[in-house]
């Protein structure tokens, strides 16, 4: 076994087909010699073809939308990368997902038109951090009464692609589980919560940049979780306990 | 870079709806094999897929066709991918519990591997024990197809430490096969 160190590469190359035609004769004469390096030839063949031949993964067809989602949202906020035309494509335009598009897009552009009018997108907080935070001044150049009527509108474009959203989960709603259908309820009612206690603190402090994202943040995720719940209902319908069970594994995530 | 990577990316950066998309339906396929034997679990994967593409999403603008476009997305890939295994690996307060430990200390026994000693499964548990760095190009080259030049445009290192990679890789994923088959046998 003394020198075949030596070897390595040559070997390496010959697994992958490239050894050079000069240093052929070499390995060769090692190899009729070498029984170690001719098995670990033949075993690093093998473990090349199999590793050619592994099962080749589908990406789960849920995350495309989870991801438009999320693109949408960045764009919405001003982040970075963003551009003005949405992106939402043709996997979303079927079904009652594509109610949700609609609903959504509705939001999205409002929220795109409202970021460009008062510069950078706010910052999430939660609730409990609204009524902490220190009273906050309206954007440079808007006045209060602006900004309360920009966020009313918001309010109200979120309501209306909550209620279109709600419909169709009602419609849908025998198909769940129903500990799944009471967990979904139990979560809606929290955000509601939330709703309402960032629409308490804007009572009091109506130019407060905190509690006016922690509105708009609250709307969003209750977005989210209805296109959740129509995608749930969508995957029970379609007898995919599967693709069902990932999403309420989403869900328990996010 | 090619004519159609070059006209899909001015599609995206022109705003056209669809366009990234088709870039993620391109794509994602070979992302998320990659990014499941990364991180060994298809919900981890599932949230590095997301991760992968939203990071394309906002760098796409920086992309400048100096590379294939496959080639830049892999790059992405495996950053994202090689932060969150790191990041665990610190959480776990593990940093080299791998194959890595495993010195192989000489050439192994004279002898082949048995014939049924390289099953999928046992596979793919050698290499997910597989060090970060050889795993990386091990993924890339003898999983994905890849040539090494392209695995060392990918990982940032030179074609020969890209074979020296893959060859580490697969003498451990040996090393490994032959010590479960000898745990099997007895």
């Amino acid at each position: 076994m003394t020198g075949c160190e030596r070897y390595t590469d040559l070997i390496g190359d010959e697994v992958d087909g490239t050894l050079d035609v000069r240093a052929r004769p070499d390995l060769e004469q090692h190899l009729a010699a070498c029984p170690s390096c001719r098995a670990l030839l033949a075993d690093l063949r093998r473990i090349r073809a199999a590793a050619g031949q592994l099962e080749r993964l589908e990406p789960p067809a849920h995350v495309w939308p989870r991801l438009a989602r999320r693109i949408e949202a960045e764009r919405a906020t001003g982040r970075p990368g963003g551009h003005r035309v949405g992106w939402l494509g043709p996997a979303w335009r079927f079904g009652l997902a594509a109610a949700a598009v609609v609903a959504v897009a509705v939001v999205s552009g409002w929220a795109v038109w409202l970021v460009d009018h008062r510069g950078a997108g706010p910052a999430v907080q939660t609730p409990a951090a609204v009524s902490a935070a220190a009273p906050a001044t309206a954007a440079a150049g808007a006045t209060p009464a602006a900004v309360a009527g920009e966020l009313k509108l918001a309010a109200e474009h979120y309501e209306k692609a909550i209620a279109g959203l709600q419909q169709i989960a009602r419609a849908g709603e025998g198909s769940l589980d129903p500990k799944v259908a009471e967990a979904l309820q139990q979560n809606l009612a929290v955000i509601d919560q939330a709703i309402a206690q960032s629409r308490a603190a804007l009572q009091t402090q109506p130019a407060s940049e905190p509690a006016q994202a922690s509105l708009l943040d609250a709307f969003r995720t209750k977005v989210g979780l209805l296109q959740e719940t129509i995608e749930l209902i969508n995957e029970m319908r379609k007898g995919n306990e599967a693709g069902a069970a990932r999403i309420v594994q989403g869900m328990k995530k996010s | 870079m090619q004519a159609a990577d070059a006209e899909l990316v001015t599609r995206c950066r022109n705003g056209e709806p669809a366009a990234f998309e088709e870039l993620y339906r391109q794509h994602a396929g070979r992302l998320y094999n990659l990014a499941y034997r990364m991180a060994g679990t298809p919900a981890d994967a599932e949230d590095l897929l997301q991760e992968i593409f939203l990071l394309a999403h906002r760098k796409l603008d920086s992309f400048k066709g100096e590379s294939a476009l496959s080639t830049w997305l892999y790059r992405l890939a495996m950053n994202v991918c090689l932060d969150f295994v790191r990041s665990r690996q610190v959480r776990a307060g593990r940093l080299t519990d791998s194959l890595d430990d495993d010195r192989p200390g000489g050439p192994p026994a004279p002898q082949t591997l048995p014939p049924d000693s390289v099953a999928r499964l046992d596979l793919e548990r050698a290499i997910a024990q597989l060090p970060d760095g050889c795993r990386t190009a091990f993924l890339l080259h003898d999983v994905e197809g890849l040539e090494h030049h392209e695995v060392a445009a990918i990982l940032g290192v030179s074609t020969g430490t890209s074979k020296s990679q893959v060859h580490k890789a697969r003498v451990r994923i040996r090393l490994f096969l032959a010590r479960r088959h000898a745990a099997v046998a007895e």
